[in-house]
């Protein structure tokens, strides 16, 4: 029933009648609460019969190590019977009757589904990129999750919507048609609410709302422009651009104009300004980005269908998680290639990205968290799984996985013996690898992060450090700025200065237009994964 | 002119602004891209330019000349310790830093190299502390100094004197732990005894929370024999007695460090 190994070895030491009061177990649910990190203890509940679980702690996992400790203890004899108090009797009278052993089956399918990473993804509204760029908002922590209830736990709730001004859907649409989605819906079902089952909008309903969103996304990149064309006129040594007000405004404005991804661009750039003694030539080529999709978003319905999906993404245009998942899988055996995770805002954003086997494909899994949030950690660097990836709309890189046909715990604890390595992207010289990154930044030239494989060796000039072969050298990102990953790229050059004691190492990077980043090291028996991690004082533990 | 000299020039015009000054002519096939009548002003016609040169730039992203790479660090005979015992550093830093000593001098004295992965974690995680480090550099080999040599920021941050000044046999030992009389008579007996004696402290609550680092330094420094025992008898602690949650805290701890040892002698 544990989600993984790594699940059961956390839930073991909170196994123990003294971490736990209020214990009572009838014959239907187990229930108590648990003395965790937090403050209040965290009250948690476990239907047996129907296989759903309850719990106030914060994290995404599901059964969360509450629960399952709690069905340690009562596998154990000790959990005492008991009356359940009015929250458990509520909870579960809201589970009756109780179920067939069909309906069982289903809903330990639903338990399942809800601890996969793409719910926690998109717990989060991307409304993001083919490249990840911007982690959206995730439910506030702390609020009790119900796998089993729900349409998957982690799912996004409507209030969510509204505070953040977008939907839970994520990703695309386009003037082709465009995926709906507009009216900010989400799909998740609160746990414990009883939400009433709203009638389901007409055709009308969706056209109107999607020509509201339309008219207000066109207003907003015209204004975009206009600001943009502002800029330039009066020129970046303008003191105005030295206050975060400036930048602020038109991000709110742009939010308001349901183009969020372009906001949040905006406030990354915000923090470029000053950043570096060359902070103008990087501004700069961001404004012109900024103008190109401007100008790209107003001029959709004239754009290849591929591409305008493509810029409607990257303006904040939003698809429905399900509407992906409808799609044609994209089957291959996925390696794990690598891990970066970065704070944007107030959510931390993991990007795992994957490379097809067969195909050579690139794709990106994001997942998100706010603060004591649990991000994704069912892909692991250096493992390969077999899966169906469902890839929003356009040339995107991000993707969901749907489907997984194998288990990366098989290669992280397998039964007997070791397992062949699979988990290594195949590699390229520093030349190739440009020639990669071009290829990819030609297709979506906004793209922010762009992964690639490289056999290189470190070098370094001065304060700055390179990674070298006898193709070229890239530089690697500064550990100074607003780029410089938490907690920073200086634990990854001493990861990998220290894994390769000098020599050339195969490795998976991530471009961005300011230098590398090294996010994992593939040695002949292992891959180490050395990108950059989240502040384990902001995320929840796993 | 080339797309770089054309780019320097768009970044001179975006400082001081099209109100002063106009943007740069584009030439060649980037100029044929941004050649549009419709746009006759100039902010209007910069940002068009900015952005093709944008696009073409990152797209026709092409590697700076090859550079020599750093001297690789010194070969170092030792075997590389198992992945297990580098999961188990990571466990024991996180739960039972008690047990870090033993495990780095266990690993030195079993002729172990401390894989590399980890030399920059421990390495900054003793930067004030000089027998700490030394013994890492001592685990690490030449590898460790050739990593310092290159990341300062792993250089000790404590003076030059307090460095040299630590006596070089208190390397090899493990530090003392305080441990009540009463408790120091146990270690040298048997796990059975060790574990019968904490488990009855326990059940009566002569033994409670408030002794939890007394005892844990117990199990630190018993016997590595008489660890297994140890970790059964209190295992077996009734579940419904006050002093499971410690007692089960307590077993881990000795299981950890029976495991910790076993790697390492293997």
């Amino acid at each position: 029933m544990a989600p993984s190994a790594a699940a059961f070895t956390a839930a073991r030491p909170l196994a123990s009648p003294t971490r736990w009061l209020d214990l009572g177990a009838d014959d239907r649910a187990v229930w108590g609460s648990c003395q965790g990190s937090g403050a209040e203890p965290y009250d948690t509940a476990v239907d047996h019969v129907g296989v759903g679980y309850r719990c106030t702690c914060p994290s995404r996992k599901v059964p969360c190590k509450h629960a399952i400790a709690l069905l340690l203890l009562w596998s154990q004899d000790q959990v005492p019977p008991a009356t359940p108090g009015p929250a458990v009797q509520t909870w579960i009278s809201r589970r009756q009757p109780v179920p067939s052993s069909s309906s069982t089956r289903a809903n330990r399918d639903d338990a399942g589904d809800a601890g996969d990473a793409d719910d926690a993804g998109d717990s989060g509204d991307a409304g993001d990129s083919g490249d990840g760029g911007d982690g959206g908002d995730a439910n506030g922590g702390g609020e009790p999750t119900d796998a089993a209830d729900g349409a998957g736990g982690s799912g996004t709730r409507p209030g969510d919507d509204r505070q953040s001004g977008r939907s839970s859907h994520v990703g695309s649409g386009s003037s082709s048609g465009g995926a709906g989605g507009a009216d900010g819906t989400g799909s998740g079902g609160d746990a414990d609410g009883e939400p009433p089952v709203p009638e389901p909008p007409t055709d009308h309903d969706r056209d109107t709302g999607r020509d509201e969103r339309v008219e207000k996304m066109m207003a907003g990149l015209t204004e975009l422009d206009r600001w943009l064309d502002d800029r330039v006129r009066t020129g970046l040594a303008d003191p105005a651009l030295a206050r975060y007000a400036t930048w602020d405004d038109l991000a709110s404005r742009l939010v308001d104009a349901q183009a969020g991804s372009l906001a949040n661009r905006i406030r990354r750039l915000a923090g470029l300004v000053g950043a570096s003694p060359n902070w103008h030539d990087e501004v700069l080529a961001e404004l012109g980005l900024l103008h190109l999709l401007a100008q790209a978003g107003r001029r959709l319905g004239e754009l290849p269908s591929s591409l305008a999906d493509s810029v409607a993404t990257s303006v904040g245009w939003q698809v429905r998680k399900a509407d992906v998942l409808g799609g044609v899988p994209d089957t291959d055996d996925w390696v794990v290639a690598g891990r970066s995770d970065q704070r944007e805002d107030r959510i931390e954003v993991r990007r795992h990205w994957l490379r097809g086997t067969t195909s050579g494909r690139w794709a990106l899994v994001l997942s998100f968290a706010a603060y004591r949030q649990s991000l994704d950690t069912s892909l692991v660097v250096g493992t390969s799984i077999h899966a169906d990836l469902h890839r929003y709309p356009g040339p995107a890189l991000r993707a969901l996985v749907g489907t997984r046909h194998t288990d990366v715990a098989e290669q992280i604890f397998p039964d007997s013996g070791p397992v062949e390595r699979r988990g290594r992207p195949p590699t390229q010289s520093i030349a190739e690898a440009c020639d990669e990154v071009g290829r990819m930044v030609a297709a979506e030239p906004w793209l922010e992060r762009v992964p690639t494989t490289a056999t290189a060796a470190l070098a370094q000039r001065g304060d700055q450090w390179f990674l070298t072969d006898d193709s070229g050298s890239l530089a690697l990102v500064q550990p100074t700025g607003p780029f410089a990953n938490r907690p920073g790229p200086v634990d990854g050059v001493a990861a990998l200065l220290a894994l390769s004691g000098g020599h050339a190492v195969e490795l998976t990077l991530e471009w961005t237009p300011h230098g590398v980043t090294p996010l994992a090291v593939h040695l002949d028996d292992r891959s180490v994964d050395i990108g950059p991690r989240a502040d384990t004082s902001f995320v929840g533990a796993a | 002119m080339s797309v770089e000299a054309h780019w320097n020039e768009l970044v001179t015009t975006a400082l001081l602004g099209t109100d002063r000054r106009d943007p740069p002519t584009a030439e060649g096939p980037l100029g044929d891209l941004v050649a549009d009548a419709l746009r006759v002003d100039p902010s209007s016609r910069m940002l068009a330019h900015v952005a093709a040169c944008t696009a073409v730039r990152r797209a026709g992203v092409v590697p700076n000349a090859p550079m020599a790479p750093l001297v690789p660090a010194p070969d170092d005979d030792r075997p590389v310790c198992s992945a297990a015992a580098i999961d188990r550093w990571h466990h024991v830093t996180t739960s039972w830093p008690v047990l870090e000593d033993e495990w780095t001098l266990a690993l030195i004295e079993n002729g172990w190299r401390v894989s590399s992965e980890i030399v920059p974690a421990m390495l900054r995680r003793h930067r004030r502390d000089p027998v700490r480090r030394a013994r890492v550099l001592v685990a690490a080999g030449p590898s460790g100094e050739w990593l310092v040599d290159h990341l300062p920021d792993l250089a000790p941050t404590v003076s030059k004197k307090t460095r040299t000044s630590f006596d070089p046999e208190s390397l090899g030992e493990l530090p003392p732990l305080p441990i009540p009389p009463e408790l120091a008579v146990l270690l040298p007996r048997s796990g059975a005894e060790i574990g019968g004696t904490i488990a009855q402290g326990l059940e009566d609550r002569t033994l409670v929370e408030s002794h939890r680092t007394v005892l844990v330094n117990l199990i630190a420094r018993c016997a590595p024999g008489a660890l297994v025992d140890v970790a059964d008898v209190l295992d077996a602690v009734d579940s419904m007695s006050p002093g499971r949650g410690l007692a089960s805290m307590l077993a881990d701890l000795a299981t950890t460090r029976h495991r910790m040892l076993d790697e390492l002698f293997s």
